[in-house]
């Protein structure tokens, strides 16, 4: 078996439906229609120990619910999660002891006072012996750089100092999986890069899982060697990021700078267009139109007064991706 | 419980961040309360006594009750707001936390400017025993401890209850309200001067009579009965039917995807 066994997950939500308007909100009131929705349908995947595995997939695709299922937070509604020989929900203290958790957005450092109390509580939250505490806790700052930062008031940290300290006190008390959910939102690149290197390291050093979602393909394409793509709570692919370009790397972003109006056309191989305050934007696949006649073709409508062509960019991928499975 | 300690000593740590916010916090917490002993003295001046009530056993009355409810409001304020850390997605990080839910919760939030009041509460009830020339005994001095204890209980209890249907609503109900600061307003006085229905209610429902109606009459010596002396042990069963309540209602609550 292996480390994260996953089988047909499913989870139904229902939603209550109501329009917009205060007679609609009266209305739902008294009458409330309930929707449900396929957050997660029949899922499966396997992961096995020391893999960094992307996760993505748009908003509300049902990425941060499968997360919330594999850490014990929420009960699945059919299928089976096996992780390390434990199902997160029916054994919820015992596994959680095992798991670390970074909510980018959801912050579990006390605001008032430096992180370092924080991470003093955890130490008794998670019952680390002394010995065991320092020593990790010595290790993480140094590895995160974050000496000095870890005393100061939280509320007084930059966006990268908080994030750094955040990883840190969720890796107190040596996880063995960690889940990373939008890790990097809003950091620089500098911070970034730091966050980055770190799980890098982490992973190497300690054979730590990682599972981490994220909407910057960079973080993707820095740290994932596998990538699990959701799309309307169905898996959509499972592979290696040079499987993924092989299959869809063949989309160009075409910048296109004019001050003219360009009409609707159909063309094949245009996958998206987008307008911008100083032109349009392009998706397009090379296999089906040439960089030069979609150039030519385009050129016959508009004046073209600046092209830019963003090569084999993981984003564009992703795009074309969303677009070929109508997500 | 070493959990809420390390945490507790977290809360007066960030206090002291806000020296002077808490400051003046802890007094204008001190002062909020005196305004209601200043009306049970005014009826007083007026009426001489309700029911057979003076104004010194009135006031015993109402600070046991008010010495309950500050001392929830203290140190277990995570749990009054309960709601709060349902809609904000603060219930997740409880949850994956190797730790007793209740623990967390409570270990979530302290209101420590409001030690005040409790310092206030226990000066008045000391106040009305020296006034109310009673002979004092050990058991006596027992049914006053339990009084309190029962007085704690019951409002825990309720908290603990609300927090548990909470997870149903997510929005705080305001029927919380209803049971601890209007129970709160009933049961400050003995609950014999209200109605019967009333009186049934507060001994069977919510039981705020069994802490400071039967017992009271044991500890002001207006009755022998032993069980009305220890009718404050009966606030555990309250307390253990919310702790199912909340127990049964957290492993069914569902939270949100996002």
């Amino acid at each position: 078996m292996s480390f994260i066994d996953v089988n047909h997950l499913s989870k139904t939500f229902k939603v209550a439906k109501r329009n917009s308007g205060l007679k609609a909100a009266l209305k739902s009131f008294v009458n409330r229609k309930y929707v449900s929705i396929d957050a997660v349908k029949d899922v499966s995947f396997k992961i096995n120990k020391g893999e960094i595995v992307g996760y993505i997939g748009p908003n509300g695709a049902g990425k941060s619910t499968t997360i919330k299922m594999l850490c014990g937070i929420l009960k699945p509604d059919s299928g089976s999660i096996s992780i390390n020989h434990m199902s997160p929900f029916e054994e919820r203290k015992k596994f959680v002891k095992d798991i670390g958790v970074v909510f980018g957005q959801r912050s579990q450092l006390w605001w008032d006072i430096p992180a370092e109390d924080t991470f003093d509580l955890l130490k008794v939250i998670y019952k680390i012996d002394d010995k065991e505490y320092l020593e990790t806790k010595n290790k993480l700052v140094e590895m995160l750089d974050i000496k000095d930062v870890i005393k100061m008031p939280v509320r007084q940290l930059s966006l990268g100092q908080r994030m750094r300290c955040e990883i840190a006190a969720s890796l107190l008390h040596k996880p063995s999986i960690l889940f990373l959910d939008e890790p990097t939102i809003g950091l620089d690149a500098v911070s970034k890069e730091k966050v980055r290197n770190f799980i890098i390291e982490i992973n190497k050093k300690y054979k730590t899982t990682v599972i981490l979602t994220s909407h910057d393909m960079n973080d993707i394409e820095a740290l994932a060697n596998r990538i699990i793509l959701i799309g309307r709570g169905s898996k959509l692919f499972d592979g290696t990021l040079n499987d993924l370009k092989a299959k869809f790397g063949n989309c160009r972003k075409v910048t296109i700078i004019t001050n003219d109006t360009l009409k609707k056309f159909n063309k094949k191989g245009v996958c998206k267009r987008t307008k911008t305050d100083i032109g349009y934007e392009f998706i397009i696949d090379i296999n089906l139109i040439s960089i030069s006649s979609f150039v030519n073709y385009v050129g016959e409508y508009v004046d073209i007064s600046d092209i830019d062509i963003d090569s084999d960019n993981i984003d564009n991928l992703i795009i074309k991706l969303y677009q070929e499975y109508n997500i | 419980m070493d959990l809420y300690f390390k945490a507790l000593g977290m809360h007066i740590k960030t206090s002291c961040e806000y020296k002077l916010s808490s400051i003046i916090n802890f007094i204008a917490q001190f002062f909020v309360m005196f305004s209601d002993y200043f009306i049970i003295i005014a009826l007083f001046s007026k009426f001489g006594n309700i029911k057979g009530f003076t104004l010194y056993e009135i006031l015993l009355c109402y600070s046991i009750i008010q010495l309950g409810y500050s001392i929830n409001d203290v140190f277990f304020k995570g749990l009054d707001d309960f709601s709060d850390i349902i809609i904000n997605g603060m219930f997740d990080r409880l949850l994956v936390r190797p730790r007793s839910l209740l623990i967390q919760i409570l270990a979530s939030k302290v209101s420590l400017v409001r030690t005040s009041r409790i310092i206030q509460c226990i000066g008045i009830m000391i106040y009305s025993i020296i006034n109310l020339d009673l002979e004092l005994n050990l058991i006596k001095v027992i049914v006053l401890l339990l009084m309190i204890i029962g007085s704690v209980v019951i409002f825990f209890s309720i908290l603990l209850l609300m927090s548990g249907l909470s997870f149903f609503t997510v929005q705080g109900l305001e029927i919380k309200s209803l049971f601890t600061y209007g129970g709160k307003q009933i049961a400050q006085y003995p609950i014999a001067i209200f109605k019967k229905y009333i009186v049934l209610f507060f001994t069977f429902v919510i039981p705020y009579g069994l802490v400071n109606y039967y017992p009271y009459l044991y500890f002001l010596g207006r009755n022998d009965n032993v069980f009305y002396a220890f009718a404050p042990l009966g606030t555990l069963i309250f307390l253990g039917i919310s702790l199912v309540v909340f127990k049964l209602s957290s492993n069914k609550y569902v939270s949100t995807g996002s």
